[in-house]
């Protein structure tokens, strides 16, 4: 330690030249500077600034110019052509600090705050008010925009939006299962029902009626009572308007957090997963209730509430085998298990189901994907 | 001309001593600094998320202000990255509003009254526009209050909804003349915004009348005369003529863009004042239209080996997939044995290194050599004046520029 001692007890004497902006006049002073070491200052015609409080000017273009700042004063800046002034800065590295970063901390927490309270208060409650008040046509035409949107996100191929399967014979099979359901209430809007060719293992509504299976959900039923059951929920989320609800809370948070994260790459990561929370988040009342409501159409229909239960065993069982990225982990979600147990409960003792389908209109119903599609 | 840091000095002070009346102005940035600093801080933006890029922009900022020298006085840029970071988010709280609440009431009208979401999107945009001319204003003062040159601030006073009104209107003219007016528009809002730049206490004027820029869009008409000579002679059913008369009118079209942006700047920079200063640009429109061309061009390419290695693994990855699902399991597994996530991985990496590549290359063979072109090509006459300027105080704008980031304006650099 003691070389260090001696090397600092007797720095070398600094003179230099410079140029100095006093930060009042639009002029430029060149200024001869030397250092007071006894009060470890730098001095020179109208200038004495504590060493320990002179910072460097970062970022600065071309290695020519070295220009310093006093930490204090914003304005005045002083201009070096050589750097033999730098190792006598220890703080020089420093930032200079900013004007009022405690009203800069409040006001970001007040801004986080306002678009959270925005995306999760105002939004959802806007868009639950307006469902109700949505007439028919317009619940139609939204629910048609946003079945075009999805057809369209899930195509590969990036040609055309994935097709819709309309075997004749099948059809009518899924026409039969239909009409057994909804002889038994009276649907509010006239229901749609459609197969999309895509092997995801997955059904849903949208706005106005319409309720949408993917081929994947028919090739892994095993009989045609779980895609009754399966409707019976989806037409559980019509009757409710959820998907509605949906619709109108997704045009209106998604431009927001495409507005926060920015189109730069790094966002559309966690666009995708905020997005994918408040479909979740969204979800899981609605989905108890849609579950009791099919358990209910499916009694009263003669069928078997047990075959919802079936259906969400499948699932799980996929889920477990090749668990599909989000989907996959909430399907393993527990309460999945509360409701595969709910459904078996609501089976009455003593029960006697009516069967649905013979075997032909069953293969037919398998087969829908393989004859004729649509676009 | 000697260019040693010390002679340059020397030369500097001997100018003041002499109190020369022209400041002609030095530009010292090279390629290279500004490629690793753009390519690093891009880099660190990735990695937070974007929440870098505040910081980005500010130390790109501060390297070319400090590059651009009149008279051999670096500009300097004080900008602030949590000031930016503030701005933006408080932007994004008015614009969540207006996306949000704003937007779903629209979308709920639209599809109530017309079925369709035509009308939503229409109305939201128009209701856009505004701000976002707005924005524009609000980015160029915060960018003047944070610009200081010889150690005086620059400042621009308030005025925004004032800009943001005009240019809805000289819009409207310039759409119903066909374009006729479009240097009329140029003019005023150019003036609107000169008349209220300050540097230091002094006021700047932007002198000369709109009619000085209207022969600028000479090029555009040589364009449209070309389109219009190749119309009969396409219906004389000469295709090749025709099309070669096309192209060459569409060049021109784009060299006119060039022309315009390049020769109305310099009618107006001719006519600015800032008391007894005055200014000149001396700028080549071909060297600009040049610059764009063959700077894009090697960017181009460059940027084409990230992205020739990322269709190389998106290949891999989709052929992967495709031999599973035709039951050629066995080759997807020779494939996948070099580690699907690794291949993942590497895909996500070069997808991101083309971004980061392209906007450090751009910089460097595009922005840096047009800011270089027009900084050397401007001079401060009346120099003598200068000494006679005070300071002005601090605009707090507290909004920095918020708008322009979130609205992605695309302001200055």
């Amino acid at each position: 330690m003691s070389t260090v001692l001696k090397v600092s007890a007797r720095p070398p004497v600094f003179r230099g030249e410079g140029l100095f902006y006093d930060g009042k006049h639009a002029e430029a002073r060149p200024i001869d500077l030397s250092i007071n070491e006894k009060r470890g200052v730098l001095l020179g015609e109208g200038l004495d600034w504590p060493l320990d409080k002179i910072r460097l000017v970062p970022d600065v273009a071309g290695k020519d110019l070295v220009i310093l700042r006093h930490r204090d004063d914003p304005a005045a800046r002083l201009i070096l052509t050589d750097e033999a002034l730098l190792t006598r800065l220890p703080e020089k590295d420093r930032s200079a600090p900013v004007a009022r970063r405690g009203r800069l901390a409040a006001w970001a927490l007040g801004a986080i705050a306002s678009v959270a309270l925005i995306l999760f208060v105002l939004v959802p409650l806007m868009a639950d008010q307006l469902a109700e008040h949505l007439p028919p046509e317009g619940e139609k035409a939204l629910g048609e925009v946003t079945l075009k949107q999805i057809r369209e996100a899930l195509d590969d191929s990036g040609l055309q939006p994935i097709a819709f399967c309309t075997g004749p014979q099948g059809e009518r099979a899924l026409r039969r299962i239909e009409d057994r359901l909804t002889e038994q209430m009276d649907p509010p809007v006239e229901l749609t029902v459609h197969v999309l060719d895509h092997d995801m293992v997955n059904a849903f509504a949208l706005p106005g009626g319409h309720v949408v299976f993917f081929r994947g959900l028919i090739d892994e039923a095993e009989t045609p009572e779980e895609i009754a059951a399966v409707m019976a929920h989806e037409i559980g989320h019509v009757i409710s308007r959820d998907p509605t609800r949906h619709a109108l809370r997704s045009a209106g948070s998604i431009g927001v957090l495409g507005l926060i994260f920015g189109d730069f790459a790094g966002g559309a990561i966690v666009l995708f997963v905020t997005e994918q929370l408040i479909e979740a988040q969204y979800s899981q009342g609605a989905e108890a209730e849609a579950d009791v409501f099919a358990h209910d159409l499916m009694q009263r229909a003669d069928l078997s509430p047990a075959a919802l239960a079936v259906m969400f065993e499948r699932f799980r069982t996929l889920a477990g085998g090749d668990a599909e990225g989000f989907i996959g982990h909430f399907l393993s979600h527990p309460r999945l298990g509360d409701r595969i147990a709910a459904a078996r409960e609501a089976v009455p003792e003593g029960f006697q189901p009516r069967p649905l389908l013979d075997p032909g209109e069953w293969r037919a119903l398998q087969g829908i994907c393989e004859g004729e599609q649509a676009f | 001309m000697d260019t040693s840091p010390g002679a340059l000095a020397q030369a500097e002070i001997a100018a003041q001593e002499q109190r020369v009346e022209r400041l002609s102005t030095l530009f010292t940035g090279r390629r290279w600094p500004l490629f690793t600093l753009v390519l690093g801080t891009g880099v660190l933006s990735v990695l937070t998320l974007g929440l870098y890029r505040f910081w980005q922009k500010t130390r790109v900022r501060r390297w070319y202000w400090s590059a651009i020298r009149p008279g051999g006085h670096p500009l300097e840029y004080v900008g602030d990255p949590y000031e930016k970071l503030l701005g933006f988010l408080i932007a994004v709280v008015i614009l969540a509003f207006y996306i949000g609440v704003v937007n779903l009431l629209l979308m709920f009208a639209s599809f109530s009254l017309f079925q369709g979401n035509v009308a939503a999107y229409a109305l939201s945009f128009i209701g856009v526009v505004p701000i976002w001319f707005y924005a524009r204003y609000r980015a160029r003062r915060y960018v003047l209050a944070r610009t200081r040159w010889m150690g005086l601030r620059f400042g621009l006073a308030p005025g925004a909804w004032g800009f943001a009104l005009r240019a809805l209107w000289h819009w409207i003219l310039t759409l119903i003349t066909l374009g006729l007016l479009w240097p009329r528009m140029t003019f005023k809002l150019e003036k609107y915004r000169t008349d209220r730049t300050w540097f230091g206490d002094h006021r700047m004027e932007q002198g000369g009348t709109w009619t000085m820029l209207f022969w600028t869009i000479k090029w555009h008409l040589a364009a449209l005369g070309v389109a219009l000579v190749c119309l009969p002679i396409l219906g004389a059913g000469l295709m090749p003529l025709a099309v070669f008369g096309f192209c060459l009118s569409g060049l021109l079209l784009v060299f006119g863009a060039v022309y315009y942006r390049v020769e109305t700047r310099k009618r107006l920079t001719g006519e600015k004042r800032l008391g007894a200063i005055r200014l000149t640009l001396k700028v080549n429109s071909l060297r600009v239209f040049w610059i764009l061309l063959s700077g894009y061009t090697l960017s181009l390419l460059v940027a084409a080996i990230p992205t020739g290695f990322l269709l190389v693994l998106f290949f891999r990855l989709q052929s992967a997939e495709t031999l599973t699902e035709i039951g050629m399991d066995e080759m997807s597994q020779v494939l996948a044995g070099a580690d699907r996530w690794a291949l993942v991985g590497m895909t996500v990496m070069s997808y991101f290194a083309i971004f980061l590549l392209w906007s450090a290359l751009t910089q460097a063979w595009v922005t840096l050599p047009i800011a270089r072109l027009y900084a050397r090509g401007l001079t401060v006459e009346g120099a003598e004046a200068l000494p006679a300027i005070r300071q002005r105080p601090r605009d707090e704008h507290i909004e920095a520029e918020g708008f322009a980031e979130a609205l992605d304006v695309g302001a200055s650099l």
